[in-house]
């Protein structure tokens, strides 16, 4: 019996999976959430920002990993607006701009921001670090219009916006390297404030940072999201998300448990 | 001189752009300024380059009849469909949008969710506790999965009723994260930044040229 679980079918646990994301899915389970100190400290950093303050976001991520970051996005851009912070939005991934640019529309229409006067999206441009330090010195001279072809010039909200003096924070949206960049040349070279919000898969490389004050705050993954969602009192994909995920890591640990107990039971039956 | 050229000029803005750092002077600010525009301009040849490689990677694999050789068709014609709808008419054109939001979409978050399937897999095929190493990190392996998740603290307090550590999973989680985590984290840090220093001081002074193709000759 324990042989035949070892060398258990891989489809059987295919479909285990798959049962382990549908069925919460169509009970609309709700777990009890607690907020972790690296989300409470990003969304009091945000919240005691005055109103008309300027955020960056910066939507490093791509098709492939966008479940993540995007409801961080959304719960994060739904606190600014309600609070009267400006957004600019920008990407240093070229597949990022498109979603950016939905995500950007569907919050603004929400919470009936306008665009130019309460949020930006100012697009791509090639080279990650020379994006980085150009806007630094200028913004306009990296992107000299936003995303829709509109001249900086003519856009009220970037009026009194010139380089990251007048930004208060960067939330960095990523599913790779890119906070590593923003850190070194952003926040070490012109003191901007950066926070971060990461899939789960590289969260852990993220905390020497935080320890260090070089993040203001974390949002880890689905469970950042979340946090976040609970904090606004606004649920939405990340709390969904979360209740997913929640009975993936379950089956998982409950699996490689199994797995173990099988092989030891297995391993003295041969011994002996 | 194919050599030496970009080895002076290698050698010159490394050195001029090292000095910028440590001078607030405003002469040295504005030569730094204008570096860092000309590299926002020179930046994009690297894509021209890039999509020329691509291209002629693709084409001789097409020539060759190497393996696969087929999917190199679908190669061109995504570059060629994308630019065609993309260059004159804008990333905002809804043909453009609906390609990406349809298309790339979907096939990008399919090949991530993948993975859900196989690291299960994987885990209960060869997460075993084998000797004190694996066993070691199984158990922190669980523990931070267990706390990345509310039902995992649910689930712990059930289990862990009878014991102190009943409500803990999810402070265990983040002392892994801070602690043990951490450490080995900075330790990354310092070893790749070291490296990193070593290494341009290396290419400035035109120890390393690999850069210029062709190996160190």
């Amino acid at each position: 019996m324990f042989e035949k679980l070892l060398n258990m079918n891989r489809q059987i646990v295919f479909i285990l999976v798959v049962l382990a994301v549908i069925i919460p899915m169509l009970l609309n389970i709700r777990l009890p959430l607690a907020v972790s100190e690296p989300t409470q400290k990003l969304y009091d950093y945000i919240d005691e920002l005055p109103s008309e303050s300027t955020i960056m976001i910066a939507f490093d991520y791509g098709p492939s990993s966008f479940a993540e970051p995007e409801p961080m996005a959304e719960a994060v851009m739904k606190h600014c607006f309600d609070k009267g912070i400006k957004v600019v939005g920008l990407t240093l991934d070229p597949e990022a701009v498109t979603l950016a640019d939905n995500v950007m529309q569907k919050i603004a229409e929400e919470k009936g921001a306008i665009n130019g006067i309460d949020y930006v999206l100012l697009g791509y441009r090639e080279g990650p670090i020379q994006v980085i330090l150009g806007m630094g010195v200028e913004i306009a001279s990296v992107f000299e219009s936003d995303y829709t072809g509109t001249p900086l010039s003519d856009i009220p909200m970037m009026a009194d916006i010139t380089n990251y003096d007048q930004i208060d924070l960067l939330l960095d949206l990523a599913a790779g390297t890119s906070i590593d960049a923003w850190i070194t040349f952003a926040n070490t070279k012109y003191g901007l404030k950066i926070g971060a919000g990461v899939t789960g898969v590289i969260v852990s490389e993220m905390y020497p940072y935080l320890q260090t004050g070089q993040l203001v705050g974390l949002l880890s993954g689905f469970l950042g999201a979340a946090e976040y969602e609970k904090l606004i009192d606004t649920p939405g994909k990340g709390i969904a998300g979360i209740n997913t995920v929640s009975f993936v890591h379950l089956l998982v640990v409950g699996l490689v448990v199994l797995g173990n107990i099988a092989f030891f039971i297995q391993q003295r039956k041969e011994q002996g | 001189m194919k050599r030496q050229v970009p080895l002076i000029l290698c050698f010159l803005f490394g050195v001029v752009m090292i000095l910028t750092e440590f001078s607030p002077h405003a002469a040295s600010q504005s030569v730094y300024n204008e570096i860092v525009n000309w590299t926002l301009i020179v930046w994009p040849f690297a894509t021209v380059l890039a999509v020329a490689t691509l291209v002629q990677t693709h084409w001789a694999r097409i020539q060759r009849r190497s393996e696969h050789w087929q999917y190199s068709y679908v190669v061109f014609a995504g570059i060629i469909v994308m630019a065609a709808i993309g260059v004159p008419f804008g990333m905002k054109h809804p043909a453009f949008e609906w390609l990406f939001n349809n298309v790339q979409v979907p096939m990008g978050a399919t090949m991530f969710s993948l993975l859900a399937f196989f690291i299960a897999s994987a885990a209960f095929r060869a997460f075993r506790a084998r000797n004190t190493e694996a066993t070691l990190l199984l158990v922190t392996a669980l523990i931070v999965m267990m706390g990345n998740v509310p039902v995992g603290d649910l689930v712990w307090n059930e289990v862990m009723a009878w014991s102190p550590w009943s409500d803990k999973v999810s402070e265990a989680r983040q002392w892994i994260l801070d602690n043990p985590n951490l450490s080995a984290r900075r330790g990354i840090i310092l070893g790749i930044s070291l490296g990193g220093i070593s290494q341009s001081i290396r290419i400035i002074l035109g120890i390393e040229r690999s850069y210029l193709s062709g190996g160190d000759a």
